[in-house]
């Protein structure tokens, strides 16, 4: 099916109807997903935004609980979840979500803040027609034109989106926009990554085995230690719970946390066991391209590349898979 | 060959030599990455590495904060400045971070980089201080629109102004990089992350990003070296020089001209001293 | 039968162990009436105050803060109020910039024996702050919710 871009303006509006729907936008400056405001078409040509689609599914700062002190102490589940639809999320993100249900929903317990809000979230997928400097989502087992967790997948064919169902919830969405699609099919463009990284074979068992490599010391002296690579990255999901109290009420939030950060490892009694920025970036690259995928399966790096082009001293997890491979070939 | 090609064969030279002879552990430099028009912070360790250093337009990132990693210093740090790290490794001595016989400083006259937000307030080109001046000084343009964005800024109404830092504090992503990267933060333990103790909220909303906005930049602004780091690195882009700014701005017409890190017997830093003459607007 | 409750701005004071504190103390012993809505925090020195007290304060709901010291010359610790002199010509130009109007943070030095200068000090304060109304700026969204709950009612 075919719906064409002039009336992309109308198939937002009629999603828009039952849910919030966020699209890819520059606000003040910052490109993220942002709730639709009607008038404006979404800017599908940018390449990635700066903040990944996250914030949709695990926002920064989530209020969990209210309560009460005192004798008639009370905990009161903060409720409210709305319908949302992601509209226009690239290859590399739509994984970045599947990442996080994995992390999120499987094993022994699931999340319920993140279920609720993964319920009710449809995830409406475009490919890429061109793909940008920092892109090597192909490295990573991804295909920029196609992401087969989305519920619906478009295809931009120049003056046309195909579209597609992948779900039940996005068959559910083309009978929503019935009138609005024509029958036709087309060739949607296969753009490669101009980045590309050669993961050895077996690479994250390999990389297990480097933790006492003195490949860390180098990669890690570059880092400043703070959190922009964790805070723009898609996949990165550890929050730290906390309360904020006004007399005998309060809210028990949880925020986002970075495993950069100096204080994220420190336990009670003031015992770190990640003192210093090697340990750190040890962790965060061993979580990404190793831990993940011993116990999900799959590498928790999707390759969009926010974490390289925003990084202040310029550090490139590409760069770093590339040495570890060197090294690994060593011996 | 081009000027800035000759300084790069000429810093490569040196720095075999620096290392060959013993006279510093390591060298602090800009490398190569990926892509062309950036570089990373290297650490050179052996002569035959020296020619991984670079000296070009995109050699941007700030280097002073990295002598602050090294807590044994068992042998001298040599390090590549341009007028601004200079600065930096000046405040630095002077606030009893480093010791001066600790660091081996090679001096790159800089006519600014491609960062052009960073650079393009830059009074001191040349490195203020130096142990070796690769290439030759540079001519110093004095810099006129100093304070201009912070005097239009307090043009504005209160309401305009707290308005547009509601918005630059609402962007905040709290990720830290403007304290990480700044080479006069050396606080031990920032107050920031001490959550528990209660100086900052963990959330991130505008006021508690204001929290520690305002705190940073208050507590740097009396020894801010004007390097722009903080701004260069914030992946929101915010105005961060323009809080910093503010400071400078305040402490040249209360407290006379104030330009920091110049030498390393420079004024103590104003919040840390005091003058009985001072200005008194509490009687 | 309900009364009508003027809104009452909440006023935060540090004063000094040595001089405003004991100020205070003198203008209670001679019965001098100042405003209620004045909260009085003892410190050591008005140094020990430390600029992000006033950022909290702001914060949490006080919709105008006061830092009073000895006068220059008098510090009990000798220099103390010469730093807090830089600290909060400083700070209170900082807050204007970040929209925070100027009468809401003042300094004052007030000794020991300036009781009246006191309770003259707390009365114009709490004036000028009350005729500013409540501080929603960079107030917590919580407080700001309360400040609205107690408006009075027009």
């Amino acid at each position: 099916m075919l719906l064409d871009k002039k009336r992309l303006k109308e198939a937002l509006a009629i999603l828009s109807r039952d849910a919030k729907v966020l699209v890819p936008m520059e606000v003040d400056g910052v490109a993220k997903f942002t709730p639709w405001d009607g008038q404006k078409l979404p800017s599908l040509d940018m390449i990635n935004t700066t903040l990944p689609p996250k914030d949709a599914l695990f926002p920064q700062t989530e209020k969990m609980y209210n309560f009460t002190t005192g004798p008639n102490a009370q905990i009161a589940e903060v409720q409210g979840t709305e319908k949302q639809v992601l509209f226009g999320v690239r290859s590399c993100d739509a994984r970045s979500i599947d990442c996080m249900d994995k992390a999120f929903l499987t094993g022994t317990f699931g999340d319920s803040f993140y279920s609720k809000k993964r319920e009710n979230l449809t995830i409406i997928a475009v490919g890429c027609v061109k793909t940008g400097p920092f892109c090597f989502c192909d490295s990573m087992g991804l295909d920029p034109s196609s992401a087969p967790n989305a519920d619906v997948q478009l295809a931009d064919l120049g003056d046309a989106y195909a579209v597609t169902a992948q779900t039940e919830r996005g068959t559910a969405v083309l009978d929503q926009w019935k009138s609005l699609l024509t029958e036709g099919e087309g060739d949607a463009p296969k753009p490669k990554c101009v980045l590309q990284v050669s993961v050895p074979e077996d690479f994250p068992k390999k990389l297990m085995g480097m933790f006492e490599h003195p490949i860390w010391d180098e990669v890690s002296k570059p880092c400043l230690g703070c959190g922009t690579c964790t805070y723009v990255c898609p996949t990165c999901y550890c929050f730290d719970i906390n309360a904020e109290k006004h007399g005998h009420e309060g809210t028990e939030f949880r925020c986002w946390d970075s495993c950069m950060f100096s204080d994220y490892a420190r336990m009670a009694g003031g015992h770190n066991p990640r003192p210093s920025k090697k340990e750190r970036v040890r962790n965060r690259y061993l979580h990404k391209l190793a831990y993940f995928h011993e116990q999900h399966g799959q590498l928790l790096c999707v390759g969009c590349g926010r974490c390289v082009q925003k990084c202040p001293s310029n550090m490139d997890i590409t760069r770093f898979i590339d040495m570890a491979g060197e090294a690994m070939n060593n011996g | 060959m081009s000027q800035v090609n000759e300084m790069q064969a000429q810093l490569r030279k040196v720095a075999a030599e620096l290392l060959e002879n013993d006279t510093v552990g390591y060298i602090i430099g800009w490398g190569a990455t990926r892509f062309p028009d950036r570089t990373t912070p290297v650490f050179i360790h052996e002569a035959k590495d020296a020619d991984k250093l670079m000296w070009n337009e995109y050699c941007v990132n700030g280097l002073a904060k990295y002598v602050l990693d090294d807590k044994i210093k068992a042998k001298k740090i040599g390090i590549c400045i341009r007028g601004c790290d200079s600065r930096a490794i000046n405040r630095l001595i002077i606030d009893n971070q480093i010791k001066r016989e600790n660091v081996y400083l090679i001096g790159l006259p800089c006519e600014g980089k491609a960062d052009k937000i960073k650079c393009g307030k830059c009074a001191h080109k040349n490195p203020v201080i130096h142990d070796v001046l690769i290439g030759d000084l540079v001519a110093e343009t004095p810099v006129t629109d100093r304070f201009k964005a912070v005097e239009d800024q307090e043009k504005l109404t209160s309401d305009e102004k707290h308005a547009y830092w509601k918005g630059v504090y609402d962007k905040c992503i709290r990720c830290f990089a403007c304290r990480n990267v700044c080479p006069v933060c050396s606080c031990k333990e920032c107050f920031a992350d001490q959550y528990r103790v209660g100086w900052q909220g963990k959330q991130n909303n505008s006021t508690e990003n204001w929290n520690y906005g305002l705190t940073r930049s208050y507590h740097v602004g009396d020894r801010c070296v004007e390097c722009g780091e903080c701004e260069r690195v914030c992946p929101m882009d915010l105005p961060l020089m323009l809080q910093n700014r503010k400071m400078l701005k305040d402490i040249n017409e209360l407290f006379g001209d104030y330009e920091c890190g110049l030498s390393e017997e420079d004024r103590a830093p104003i919040l840390g001293d005091y003058d009985l003459s001072d200005r008194d607007e509490f009687m | 039968m309900s009364v009508i409750k003027e809104w009452e701005p909440k006023i935060l004071v540090f004063t000094c162990n040595w001089c405003t504190y004991t100020g205070a103390d003198l203008a209670g012993l001679n019965r001098m009436k100042y405003p209620e809505n004045v909260r009085l925090v003892r410190v050591p020195c008005s140094s020990r105050v430390n600029p992000q007290f006033i950022l909290r304060a702001f914060m949490k709901g006080c919709d105008g803060v006061l830092v009073c010291g000895c006068h220059p010359g008098d510090c009990h610790y000798v220099s103390g109020n010469y730093f807090t002199r830089r600290r909060f010509m400083l700070m209170q130009r900082l807050l204007e910039y970040n929209g925070v109007d100027p009468a809401r943070f003042q300094a004052r030095w007030i000794s020991g024996s300036e009781a009246a200068k006191f309770r003259d000090t707390m009365i114009r304060v709490s004036k000028e702050i009350k005729a500013l109304g409540p501080n929603t700026k960079f107030r917590e969204d919580w407080y700001v919710k309360e400040a609205i709950a107690n408006e009075p009612s027009k």
